[in-house]
């Protein structure tokens, strides 16, 4: 199970810990859509949530991506109680910690695939070491990773569904994050690129990144080390 | 926005055992940060993003600061023309004609010292009394007393009395020698200044050997030649005298007209001041020629242009501001999406409003430099045809593209508002 909900600061290894996280959204009527929820993922995790649509999946992962806030309930992530931050150390802390994988890929069609990836250093300090002047460098090499340095050049309309997917997991990877979390990463694509993709979340899941992944496919649920289900707002592991 | 802030740690934590180990970047959260460069190029591409549209949304700026440049530039060009038409000789000259006939019975009408009165009225730089008549219009001069047989007899020429301060009040100045002097006057001496084309005339071009010139048989010493002389320009050929001498041997005794220089701007007022100082009582006998005043008549030049222009001009400003604003709110609401993905990217509320706001701004600059461009070559297309010296104030050519900036600035206030409003998860379900 998830880490017992008294437990205070996690170690350092932990990555996210939510405990007792409570999501009811003002609507009318109300609408309860995580309820109690406790999670604990540790650094180097791959961790698939799964559940039908509906169930508040995707309201987790805005909750765990810093988008959206708890009604009640705390949140630890990467060492950092983030209740008690305002709006703009969240998004710090978003851009700095969180690589976000969507469904629809979120690629600007006006810039190149490797300007695509070098935004993801646009809002924040320069780290030592990693200055303006090497953002390009950075980006080729993060598209190798994903296997893409031969399209750096290309518009994001000539490369095909799973290509521009591995784009965007290259644009997460730029920032190094503690965390890659991915909503239906392969959503909208066909079985073949959805293959390509995965791939390349085994090799990262080696290399040590710590994904979360929510998905409604068992093919892609398959790969993680752990999986969760979610269902109406309640979150429960499930045993392999 | 730059410093870096310790997070509060939650209550829960305090008196707990902290698990050893953590990294010592984990806990301490920075503040989103943006290179200025980067906010440029990405507002840039932003712009480049859809190159028509952008160069669609200029034209209301373009034309709005096309149409002001035009308005200032045309009329300052227009109101400089009339400037130049009364330029610094014309604006400034004053002349007062003394009537020949007196009425008033004995004495001249004008003494020669009314030149001082003058002298001592604000505005004026210069002056100097002339006396000429009819009979001395065309005396006939020599430049030796005996004329050897076959020369051509003298030449004919004007005779003038005139003051000393003569060669300031016409502008001129002596090629050579000494203009007249108090103590030739007071000595009725016999010495003359020659016009310098008198003195070509008469062969002489040089006074070092005191050469003489003869009227009516008598013998006067040439002491100077004035040249370039620019008002009266019929002094050039003519035989100057002190008024003494003159009233003596030529019966050149009245002051018929005086020459005034003024400062700029005060040739108005002298005008009207120099015939009562001149000839006090009988001031209305006196004939004044002075310059129209040049300010208004380029007021009235500039106030036809102004008006509607200038009020056309600004209309099409605010529509082209109206037009950014739109084109601007159109293109934050297609850009839901990647609003989303920067805020999801780290991007702070005020980035993303900076980013639009300076993309809007760009864009009325673009239409500002344009504008002003477009402004410049029509005023110097209608200067060409009018055959006028066009005038362009480096203030105008600067300040149209800074307004167009403005102008793409006010426009973008509130898009960038509604950008920066959104929540990053409806804009990324979008
Ligand atoms: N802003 C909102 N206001 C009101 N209700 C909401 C809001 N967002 C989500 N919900 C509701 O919360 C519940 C959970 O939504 P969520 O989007 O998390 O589902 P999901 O598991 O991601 O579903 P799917 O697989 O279809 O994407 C749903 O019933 C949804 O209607
Ligand atoms: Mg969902």
């Amino acid at each position: 199970m998830s880490g017992p909900p008294f437990s205070v600061v996690p170690d350092a290894d932990t990555v996210i810990q939510l405990i007792a996280v409570d999501r009811t959204f003002d609507s009318e009527p109300p609408v309860h859509a995580l309820r109690e929820v406790n999670l604990t993922v540790r650094r180097g995790e791959h961790l698939s949530i799964v559940g039908p649509s509906g169930s508040g999946k995707s309201t987790l992962l805005n909750t765990l991506g810093l988008l959206d806030r708890p009604t009640s309930g705390t949140y630890w992530l990467d060492g950092v109680e983030t209740n008690a931050l305002g709006d703009l150390e969240r998004t710090s802390l978003r851009g700095s910690r969180i690589g976000f994988v969507f469904q629809s890929f979120h690629l600007l069609p006006y810039r190149t695939v490797e300007e695509n990836v070098m935004l993801a250093e646009t809002y924040r300090r320069p780290r030592p070491g990693r200055g303006r002047a090497g953002r390009r460098a950075r980006a080729e090499q993060a598209l190798r990773r994903v296997g893409l340095a031969h399209r750096a050049g290309f518009r994001p309309d000539r490369l095909s569904g799973g290509e521009r997917q591995r784009v965007a997991i290259a644009r997460a990877l730029m920032s190094e994050p503690a965390l890659l979390l991915c909503d239906e990463p392969t959503g909208n694509l066909d079985s073949e690129n959805t293959e390509s993709v995965l791939d390349l979340f085994g090799r990262l899941g080696e290399q040590g990144m710590t994904l979360v992944v929510i998905t409604h496919e068992e093919a892609v649920s398959g790969r993680a080390h752990r999986r969760v289900r979610i269902s109406d707002g309640r979150l429960t592991e499930e045993h392999r | 926005m730059r410093s870096r802030k310790r997070v509060p740690r939650a209550a829960a934590s305090t008196g707990t055992a902290r698990a050893g180990g953590r990294a010592p970047a984990t806990g301490t959260v920075e503040r989103p940060w943006m290179d200025v460069r980067d906010l440029w190029s990405e507002a840039l591409a932003g712009v480049l993003a859809r190159p028509t549209r952008s160069a669609l949304t200029t034209l209301g700026t373009v034309l709005g600061i096309t149409t002001l440049v035009i308005t200032i530039g045309v009329s300052s060009t227009a109101g400089n023309q009339i400037v130049g038409r009364f330029d610094a000789l014309t604006a400034t000259s004053v002349t007062v004609g003394v009537s020949s006939a007196d009425p008033a019975g004995p004495g001249p009408l004008v003494d020669w010292s009314g030149v001082d009165a003058v002298r001592r009225l604000a505005g004026v730089e210069s002056v100097a009394a002339i006396a000429a008549s009819q009979e001395t219009a065309g005396v006939e001069v020599r430049a030796d007393d005996v004329a050897a047989p076959g020369e051509v007899s003298g030449q004919t020429m004007a005779v003038v009395a005139a003051s000393p301060t003569l060669p300031a009040a016409v502008r001129g100045g002596m090629t050579t020698g000494r203009f007249l002097d108090d103590g030739d006057i007071a000595r009725h001496d016999r010495v003359a200044v020659l016009g310098d084309q008198a003195a070509r005339l008469l062969g002489i071009s040089s006074v070092e050997n005191a050469p003489a010139v003869f009227l009516k048989g008598q013998a006067y010493t040439v002491i100077g030649i004035l040249g370039g002389v620019e008002r009266e320009q019929q002094l050039a050929t003519a035989v100057i005298l002190p008024p003494t001498t003159a009233a003596d041997r030529m019966g050149l005794g009245t002051v018929t007209r005086v020459l005034i220089n003024t400062a700029l701007g005060a040739a108005g007022q002298v005008a009207r001041q120099a015939p009562i100082a001149l000839a006090p009582g009988a001031e209305a006998s006196l004939t004044v020629t002075a310059p129209a005043d040049p300010a208004e008549a380029r007021k009235g030049v500039q106030g036809d242009v102004n008006g509607l222009f200038l009020v056309l001009g600004l209309v099409s400003l605010v529509v082209g501001a109206i037009g950014i604003a739109n084109v601007t709110l159109v293109t934050v609401i297609e850009r839901i999406g990647e609003i989303g993905l920067r805020r999801a990217l780290g991007a702070s509320r005020r980035q993303v409003a900076g980013q639009f706001l300076v993309e809007s701004t760009t864009i009325g600059l673009l239409g500002g430099v344009v504008g002003a461009a477009l402004g410049v070559v029509v005023v110097v297309i209608v200067s060409a045809v009018k055959e006028w010296t066009p005038v362009l104030d480096v203030r105008l050519a600067l300040g149209a593209p800074v307004a167009g900036a403005l102008v793409g600035l006010l426009a973008g206030l509130y898009p960038s508002l509604r950008a920066s409003r959104m929540e990053p998860v409806d804009a990324l379900r979008s």
